[in-house]
């Protein structure tokens, strides 16, 4: 039973909005989203993160930003304006972070780890010894606030950005590092500075080919050589083991598992070509 | 003649164009403003009947003189243009074109030889072959497209690693044509494009007919399928747009993007490269070897240029000319290799890794896992080259042959006389000493040194295979089976250890080797005609001992050293020592029926021949009786795939296959046919190198000896792939060693055949007129014989002289004859007779000049031959400017340009000097050998190092044979009459000449 005091509280629907992209299970999937879940699941109020989840789920946020030492967020819920979500957390000074880009630079391991799209295990040490921490152990060390009029925090909205933000650090681990006031490209910057100063970048170079009027003498003719190619993977259904995972299903069959049968039939040769004459075309080079 | 092009447009498709060099050259429009029209551009009815398609035109941008565009260098004219005398530039010509859709372009860039190629459509034919390629091996990912209110399915290439430097080459390789479209010149957008066709196209192409990926659904169907099955269902149907919900195809297009962004992050400017180095010379001080695994960047577009590490942290910006951020790429690449092998880890823990230390242990690991592994996901990987040809631990046979050399009598070593033989370890080709086993047992390393070289042993094995030497250190087993052993993949036995060789002594070794030259000489029998050289000689006894053994054999000697005389000589000893074995049955092409008969009857006119073709030949009982009565049974493939059920009635004494190559696709009907004969030993004959085309060689060793290579699935995978796609060495000699007992190739150029060689082989190529052919011949013979009956004087004897040309014409081509401009096509047995040969003579690289009477038989052969065999073709004729000529006969001479020189007779015949062929055809006869004998010497003079082989055609049954025998007949008498040139068959009677024209039965095939 709804109760008259409170408006009713089915979000409106959304068209466009941003959706997690796990349907079902955990939302964030790597140790270090899952560290700031655990911080929002230790409060135990159970029933707003499920609501808040399945506000994820269905797209009712709108927007998210993350910057040094806030995430900023909008909701859509059943009022027509959607709610301004704000997560903050306290960011590191400038000093604080020229320490810990001396320690990171010294050990390319960090950098190459989070560039391959993973943090690095044993970051925390790196924190730890500066006296730093770079999860929050508890709420408490986060300020979290919405527009909303429900005056428990933290309420669905904020559970849903924070859901959202958890998927968004697994996908790229410096996220963590802007919030707590490095963002990407500044920190690189800063790291290829510490390893080897005073370097220029470039751009990139020029993909057209050359022009045509200085090809008159060869202009029917093939510019290069083609190498050979590589050797085939031992199953043809390497690319789709090798894909993500979708929550995508047909009558509770999963994608990857209805796309395999066309997979298995590439590898199978066409009966005329299975054992073709080698092709001969103008401009190779015999043998 | 024409010259197809083509090119890649972002909206059409293919588009393809050509040009036709029977056109004007000169555009009579002046205007430089617009384009004008193409002038020697097919216009698009023409183009039409060489390709269909969807008509339109195109505008190009092509190097071109004030008044018309330059020709491309496939195009071949007749009359030479005049040389430029200003520097070409670009100018835009209006072209018809057709389009085709990725699908129908995916069909169509594959090699043809009904119309000469430009290498833009070789350009586009190698984007398709890659699309192929990435689609065989599943490098696509399904993705979908929003468009307007529906939806599109596609297939898109996923790309990595070698596959990212291949497109690069893609790119760059384009010729400039290709791109000449005003506004589209991008070869990087171009190429993607058409890849991306090209690739959707072949997946679709590769999925089997209703194939439903969805699952199936009870109850009713719903008016609109939810977004993702109707997706489902346009990626493997012809039709790529569905239709869906709006919002559920938006929800669909969103939860597909990570698949878009795998496919996307996977192709960068540059990737990282590990190298493995072995330690140097110098141990370091604890007596303990230390590997090197070096990082290093490498260019996708340019493998050969690789970055050390070191180089990219002190970069000062010159890198960053092709990559941009290499530190961050060089970071990136490590992580995730990091990811992949995490024994890297140790190597990144300071601020600048370049490498790591790796010991003998460690190396071991990285080889066998983290190297294919590292490969797979797209890295590069440089290890020690010993490594890719390691030598592994095996086991090798040697067996010891009974009884020497002795061929003669071969019941005495039938196929199931046994032969003993011994097991022992080896290493890659040194067979182990017992020292060498004691002190690999000792070791605990997985890398050694032995014999100054790296190996890998692993101690589980070689316990395994000293266990098994132990067991059963020697067997025996016939002769047969040990071919057989010898021809067994690895992984089929169930040895403990692979055989790495097999190895005999005596005629055994000889076969195995492949070099029969101790195998003593077979006793011809008398009544055989001909004296064998000495490799006819040994080719003969390699027949019988294969025979004996009943094993196929595949004679593979060079043109012109006498195959048709070793295998009768083989036909001839069968006959003598066992004169009841069944008759022979011989295959062959249609053009050489005749050729078999002659020289079964000049060779061995011992053995009884039945040709068994055309119309008339016996069916039924008839045939069974005509089998029953001779000895060697000749038909063509043609006759023998439609009397199949008839002819696998038989038990066969031998089938053999003459030009084998007939056979060459498994699949074809024919491949099919032979395959039904039974027969006590099957032999092929051929004179192309079948050992490097391998679904050819499979298909004939499948006929020789079934199942010796396996099914052709398993050949695909075993051999065709890894050899022809990837390049790979070892399966390649596994394979030469598996046929090697089976293949006997001896080139003209051997030094142990050179000698044998006379300088100057003359071979007479009979071929048979098709039905169109004898029917004009005989046309032409009934009017002009009218005509020369009713004539006299001067009159007659232009009438004797217009009836031999036009018999010769119709010899030549009935298009000759007519003067229609019909199509080549099949129409002339002397044509496809002619394009046998050439076949044969540019597959082993040989170069050749074909003389002709008739300037109008070269025009007709010029422009076919260049399509046929994708090639340039030389012609010189009366007209040919004396500059033209010399510069001709230079790059002929030079080895470069066109291997086949078409010369008419008369402006070909003195005063060149054409040593670079070695073979000359006389592709009509002349009534005066003098005449043709001065031709032949254009090859056959001084700084001529080979021998000449000289191919004479004659039709049989037909005014060219009688021309022949007079030729022969006159010269064994004296080069008297014939020496004024035809006039003096004008002076013969009316009933000689009747009998001269006449077509005699045997001139027409089927």
């Amino acid at each position: 039973m709804t109760s008259p005091w409170y408006p009713p509280s089915r979000p409106r629907p959304v068209d466009n909005g941003l959706k997690a992209r796990r349907a079902r299970g955990a939302i964030a999937t790597t140790w270090w989203s899952q560290r700031f879940v655990e911080v929002l699941e230790d409060i135990g109020v159970g029933s707003r993160l499920q609501r808040g989840r399945r506000y994820a789920r269905q797209g009712q946020v709108l927007s998210l930003e993350v910057d040094a030492g806030s995430v900023t967020a909008r909701v859509q819920g059943s009022r027509a304006r959607p709610y301004r979500v704000r997560i903050g957390i306290s960011a590191f000074g400038k000093r604080e972070w020229a320490n810990l880009e001396q320690v990171l630079a010294a050990d390319a391991w960090y950098g190459a780890r989070l560039l391959a799209g993973e943090m690095p295990e044993d970051i925390e040490d790196v924190f730890a010894a500066g006296g730093l921490a770079l999860f929050p152990d508890s709420t408490s060390e986060l300020s979290m606030d919405c527009s909303c009029p429900d005056w428990e925090v933290p309420c669905k909205h904020i559970a849903a950005v924070f859901y959202l933000l958890a998927e968004a650090f697994d996908h790229d681990p410096f996220l963590i590092l802007a919030w707590r006031g490095r963002d990407r490209e500044v920190l690189l910057a800063n790291l290829q500075a510490a390893r080897s100063p005073g370097r220029p970048a470039a751009d990139q170079a020029d993909r057209a080919g050359p022009p045509l009027a200085d090809c008159l003498g060869s202009y029917f003719a093939v510019q290069a050589e083609i190498p050979s190619t590589r050797p085939a993977p031992a199953s043809p259904a390497a690319v789709l083991d090798a894909l993500t995972p979708l929550e995508i299903t047909v009558r509770g069959r999963p994608l990857t598992d209805l796309l395999r049968p066309a997979y298995q039939a590439l590898g199978v040769p066409v009966a005329t070509a299975a054992i073709a004459p080698t092709n001969r075309w103008p401009g190779d080079s015999p043998g | 003649m024409f010259v197809l092009h083509g090119f890649w447009c972002l909206r059409r498709g293919l588009c393809l164009w050509a040009e036709d060099s029977e056109r004007p050259v000169k555009s009579p429009s002046q205007a430089l403003r617009v384009a004008r029209p193409h002038p020697f551009a097919a216009p698009a009815e023409v183009l039409a009947e060489i390709q269909a398609g969807k008509p339109d035109a195109a505008v190009l941008q092509l190097p071109s003189l004030r008044t018309a565009p330059l020709d491309s260098p496939e195009l071949i004219r007749i009359n030479l243009r005049p040389p430029a005398r200003t520097a070409p530039a670009l100018l835009a010509w209006a072209v018809p074109i057709v389009t085709l859709d990725a699908a129908s372009a995916l069909v169509v860039l594959s090699p043809r030889d009904d119309v000469r190629c430009g290498a833009s459509l070789g350009h586009l034919g190698q984007v398709a072959a890659f699309a192929r390629d990435l689609v065989v091996r599943g490098r696509v990912v399904p993705v979908v497209e929003q468009i307007g209110h529906g939806g599109v399915a596609y297939w898109r290439p996923v790309l990595s690693g070698r596959d990212v430097m291949v497109v690069h080459a893609l790119i760059r390789s384009m010729p400039p044509v290709c791109r000449a479209v005003p506004g589209h010149d991008d070869p990087d957008e171009l190429t993607r494009a058409a890849l991306d066709a090209l690739v959707d196209a072949a997946v679709r192409e590769a999925l089997p007919p209703g194939l439903q990926l969805a699952p199936l659904r009870r109850g009713r169907r719903p008016g609109v399928l939810p977004a993702v099955e109707a997706w489902l269902g346009a990626l493997v149907g012809p039709e790529p747009r569905f239709d869906a919900d709006p919002g559920d195809l938006g929800a669909l297009v969103r939860a597909l993007e990570p698949w878009d962004e795998a496919r996307a992050t996977q192709s960068g400017p540059a990737r990282a490269l590990f190298r493995l180095t072995e330690p140097g010379t110098q141990a370091n001080e604890g007596g303990d070897t230390l590997w090197h695994l070096e990082f290093l960047l490498q260019a996708a577009d340019d493998p050969s240029l690789m970055v050390p590490a070191a180089q990219a942290w002190d970069d000062d910006g010159s890198l960053g000319r092709w990559l941009p951020r290499p530190q961050e790429l060089l970071l990136a690449e490590l992580g995730r290799a990091s990811l992949i092998y995490p024994e890297l880890t140790p190597g990144l823990r300071q601020a600048r890794p370049t490498g790591l230390a790796l010991d003998a242990e460690g190396v071991h690991q990285f080889l066998t896992v983290a190297a294919p592994a590292l490969d797979d996901a797209g890295f590069g990987v440089l290890v020690p080259s010993w490594w890719d040809r390691r030598r592994q631990l095996g086991l090798t046979v040697s067996a010891h042959t009974p009884v020497d050399g002795v061929v003669d009598r071969p019941s005495r070593f039938g196929r199931d006389q046994l032969v003993e033989f011994r097991w022992q370890l080896a290493v890659g080709d040194d067979t182990l000493t017992e020292e060498e086993i004691v002190a690999l047992s000792a070791t605990k390393a997985p890398l050694v040194r032995l014999r100054g070289q790296w190996v890998a042993i692993d101690p589980e094995q070689l316990r395994r295979g000293l266990a098994f030497l132990q067991r059963e250190p020697t067997g025996a087993i016939t002769a047969a089976e040990l071919l057989a052993l010898a021809a067994a993949h690895p992984d089929d036995l169930d040895t403990p250890l692979p055989v790495l060789e097999v190895q005999a002594d005596g005629w055994l070794g000889d076969l195995l080797s492949g070099s029969p030259l101790s195998l003593s000489p077979v006793t011809v029998p008398d009544g055989f005609e001909a004296t064998l050289r000495p490799y006819q000689q040994r080719g003969l006894s390699w027949l019988a001992l294969l025979s004996s053994l009943g094993r196929g054999a595949c004679l593979a000697d060079d043109m012109g050293l006498g195959k048709t005389v070793q295998l009768l000589a083989l036909e001839a000893v069968q006959r003598s020592d066992e004169p009841d074995a069944g008759p022979t049955l011989l295959l062959c092409p249609m053009s050489l029926v005749g050729n078999w008969q002659r020289e079964a009857a000049r060779f061995a006119p011992g053995l009884r021949v039945y040709a068994h073709h055309g119309p008339q030949r016996r069916r039924g009982a008839k045939l069974r009786k005509e089998i029953g009565r001779n000895d060697l049974v000749v038909t063509t493939y043609a006759t023998a795939t439609r009397d199949i059920d008839e002819l696998a009635e038989h038990e066969w004494r031998r089938v053999v296959l003459d030009e084998a190559q007939a056979i060459k696709n498994a699949l074809s009907r024919s491949a099919k046919a032979v395959g039904r004969l039974r027969a006590g030993q099957r032999v092929a004959l051929t004179g192309t190198p079948v050992e490097n085309r391998l679904a050819e060689l499979w298909s004939i060793m499948n006929f020789l000896n079934p199942g010796l290579l396996g099914s052709s699935e398993l050949f695909r995978t075993r051999y065709s792939i890894p050899v022809e796609r990837h390049g790979l060495t070892e399966p390649a000699q596994r394979l030469r060693a598996i046929t090697r007992p089976y293949v006997l190739r001896r080139m003209k150029t051997d030094p142990a055949i050179i000698d044998d060689l006379p300088e100057k082989i003359e071979i007479k190529q009979y071929c048979q007129l098709t039905v169109e052919q004898a029917s004009l011949y005989q046309s032409v013979v009934d009017d002009m014989m009218d005509r020369i009956e009713n004539t006299e004087g001067i009159e007659r004897r232009g009438n004797v002289l217009a009836a031999m040309t036009k018999l010769k014409q119709v010899c030549n081509h009935p298009a000759q004859l007519l003067h229609d401009r019909s199509p080549v096509g099949r129409r002339s047995g002397k044509v496809i007779r002619l394009e046998e040969i050439l076949e044969e003579i540019l597959a082993v690289g040989d170069r050749v000049l074909c003389f002709t009477q008739f300037t109008a038989f070269a025009e007709l052969l010029l422009p076919h031959l260049a399509a046929r065999f994708g090639t340039d073709v030389a012609y010189l004729h009366g007209g040919t400017p004396k500059t033209r000529r010399d510069e001709m006969v230079a790059r002929f001479q030079a080895g470069d340009g066109a291997s086949i020189f078409l010369l008419s007779l008369k402006a070909g015949g003195t005063g060149l000097n054409l040593t670079a062929a070695n073979h000359v055809i006389h592709l009509d006869r002349w009534w005066n050998p003098a005449v043709e004998n001065q031709a032949t010497d254009r090859a056959f003079r001084i700084g001529q190092t080979r021998s000449v082989q000289v191919h004479k055609f004659v039709c049989t049954g037909t005014l060219e044979e009688r021309i022949d025998d007079l030729i022969e007949d006159k010269r064994a008498l004296a080069d008297l009459v014939v020496a004024d040139g035809e006039g003096w068959l004008t002076e013969l009677s009316t009933s000689d000449l009747r009998d001269i024209f006449a077509l005699s039965q045997g001139a027409i095939g089927d």
